[in-house]
């Protein structure tokens, strides 16, 4: 056999990545097209034309994987660099890490999810184009979902909570935020799950919930989780140009298609925006040197990006902003203290440690918040601060009331009296239902069937099924480990921290 | 609006009542204390007396606040509705029914 002689010149990118993609596709001839693409029809979105789909990567998978291994070599060199000098030495404080403990624990499991999602888009869409695309996102995210392992398992030979995150993500009560939300995404059909993940995700939402956390590790001295953004960076601008594409190709179809996309637009918003009240508590509350308020970046990044640039331009599609949106600007200004609250309430059952603001960050947050902070969040810290300095620390003896969409606990006010919890209920076959807000409440009461079937790790742990009724059995189950959990101050996590910082001799490992 | 789907849709929810055998879930809120996130939830049996069911599920709950006073507890609600509690009548007597809201103000 001999070899062929190496091809003199490549083709242009075009051709290439024509011949290597909607080439390849072709028609059945011996299984109908239905039974080759079952799940196409059934949500009731009409394409009349796949190949309307416009890829604007051109990617080819020889290119994509070049592209990517020149990434991982780079973010390695940095982790290796990293882990020999003993980098996690110049981290802002200990404390910053509660927000990478709350990363590796509630998004690097989606990361995982969504490269199972979309590889069953890639099977499964009808198109060869939109299947390429969903391939390579697939791909993406188990990249995502390794690297970040990688990086943030630097931090678990020296500090808390870092051991057990995937366990952890499928059973304790804030991580079935997330959970859930991607289930909910997950069950649904192919196009309900491209609105939900690659749109109201990845392109709405994408700079309230992931970016944050980078920006706080490059304020914070996290090298390693600010170079996995870096290396994540143009996959994530891939995905939210797959998101714009999705939603547009999907509207141009038919115009019958539109209202079905408004109402997931307006259950996706919501429901992106709630799981993103973490990430407000996680910004404003738990890094040491803050990046920005999360009213800010709300307001940048939502209101004048999405609403201001991203919704006009829907318009012409007949596509509204999000049902409910008023709600969450009027309660840009409460969100993150409520959501802290909780956290601090319940830190005794979380992977990670909370405090009591101090008297620096406090007046920062009272710089950022003129309107809500002094008047209805600084007395409840100044309590908790006079308890403290007697030698006390106040957290919530019991278990909270959930919501059964979000999944947060209900702490969330009425969008006109932040004094005011807001509670809705709905009944459903003889039993009543709660939601915290009335996003949530207009989500359950348009599909009650699939809410009522929500695992809600409060009823849960009553039911018995989370490893026992107590809490040190509750946290066993949950592969808490003592110390992971609690207040921050006097934790393993601080006085390690201050005995590395002592300047006494460092002790081998 | 139905879910969409490509079958019958149709599970039981997984929190009815009959899974709670004689007890049920119960929710307190203890209006206008910012220092609790929220309302709590408890598991209690549906024939426990109210005045059972204050001192030995809510007090201990509420004394999570150090200036709670349970002689203070007053103006209880049943969702959105006046409700003047007996100690002796139970919670089903009383109408306090699977994961019904309890209020009450200090």
């Amino acid at each position: 056999m001999t070899q062929a002689k190496p091809r003199a010149k490549k083709l242009p990118l075009k051709e290439r990545y024509a011949l290597l993609t909607r080439d390849l596709d072709w028609e059945p001839s011996y299984v109908e097209r239905e039974k080759l693409f079952p799940y196409t029809s059934y949500e009731g979105i009409k394409i009349h034309d796949w190949d309307g789909w416009q890829d604007p990567f051109r990617l080819t998978v020889d290119a994509y994987y070049k592209y990517q291994a020149e990434k991982d070599k780079r973010l390695y060199a940095v982790l290796d660099s990293f882990a020999q000098s003993q980098g996690h030495l110049g981290l802002a404080d200990a404390s910053y890490l509660n927000a990478i403990k709350l990363f590796i624990q509630g998004v690097t499991p989606l990361e995982y999810a969504a490269h199972r999602h979309f590889a069953y888009l890639a099977r499964y869409l009808e198109g060869p184009a939109p299947r390429f695309a969903a391939l390579c996102q697939s791909v993406d995210e188990l990249r995502h979902c390794q690297t970040q392992i990688h990086t943030i398992s630097n931090y678990n030979k020296y500090y808390g909570g870092f051991h057990s995150w995937s366990k952890m993500h499928d059973r304790v009560w804030y991580l079935s935020v997330p959970k859930s939300l991607f289930d909910d995404a997950m069950t649904a059909g192919p196009f309900e799950f491209l609105i939900s993940i690659s749109f109201s995700f990845e392109y709405l939402l994408t700079n309230l919930l992931f970016v944050p956390f980078m920006s706080g590790a490059s304020f914070n001295g996290d090298m390693p989780t600010m170079s996995f953004g870096f290396s994540a960076q143009s996959d994530e601008s891939r995905h939210m140009t797959l998101g714009l594409e999705a939603i547009k190709f999907l509207l141009e179809q038919d115009e019958g298609n539109v209202p079905i996309i408004q109402a997931w637009i307006d259950k996706w918003f919501w429901r992106a925006y709630r799981m993103s009240a973490l990430v407000a508590g996680m910004m404003d509350y738990m890094l040491p040197k803050p990046v920005m308020s999360w009213k800010e970046a709300f307001e940048l990044y939502f209101e004048d990006q999405m609403l201001g640039g991203l919704f006009p331009d829907l318009e012409y599609y007949g596509i509204t902003p999000p049902r409910h949106v008023e709600d969450a600007i009027a309660e840009k200004d409460h969100l993150s203290h409520q959501v802290y609250k909780i956290l601090h309430n319940f830190s005794f059952a979380a992977a990670f440690t909370t405090q009591t603001p101090s008297e620096e960050h406090s007046a920062w947050l009272s710089e950022q918040y003129p309107g809500s902070y002094d008047e209805l969040y600084k007395p409840v810290w100044d309590k908790h601060a006079r308890t403290e300095a007697a030698g006390g620390r106040i957290f919530f003896q019991g278990l909270p009331q959930l919501c059964q969409v979000c999944q947060v606990p209900m702490a969330f006010t009425e969008p006109d009296d932040p004094t005011a919890i807001s509670f809705r209920t709905s009944e459903f076959t003889g039993e009543t239902f709660h939601t915290c807000s009335n996003g949530c409440k207009w989500i359950f009461d348009r599909e009650p069937e699939k809410f009522v079937q929500a695992w809600l790790p409060v009823h849960q742990i009553y039911q018995g099924n989370c490893g026992g009724p107590s809490v040190p059995e509750v946290l066993d189950w949950y592969g808490i480990q003592d110390g992971d959990n609690g207040e921050y101050k006097g934790s393993p996590d601080q006085r390690s921290w201050a005995e590395w910082h002592s300047g006494a001799p460092k002790q081998e490992s | 609006m139905a879910v969409k789907a490509l079958y019958d849709y149709e599970f039981p929810s997984a929190d009815r009542a009959e899974n709670f055998g004689d007890d049920q879930l119960v929710y307190v809120h203890w209006d206008g204390n910012p220092l609790f996130c929220s309302a709590a939830c408890f598991r209690v049996p549906t024939a426990m007396p109210f005045g059972e069911f204050v001192a030995g599920v809510v007090a201990p709950w509420a004394a999570s606040d150090p200036d709670f006073d349970a002689s203070a507890i007053t103006r209880w609600r049943l969702f959105d509705q006046p409700l003047q509690p007996a100690d002796d009548a139970s919670l089903a007597d009383l109408g306090v029914g699977h994961k019904a809201l309890l209020h009450f103000s200090v």
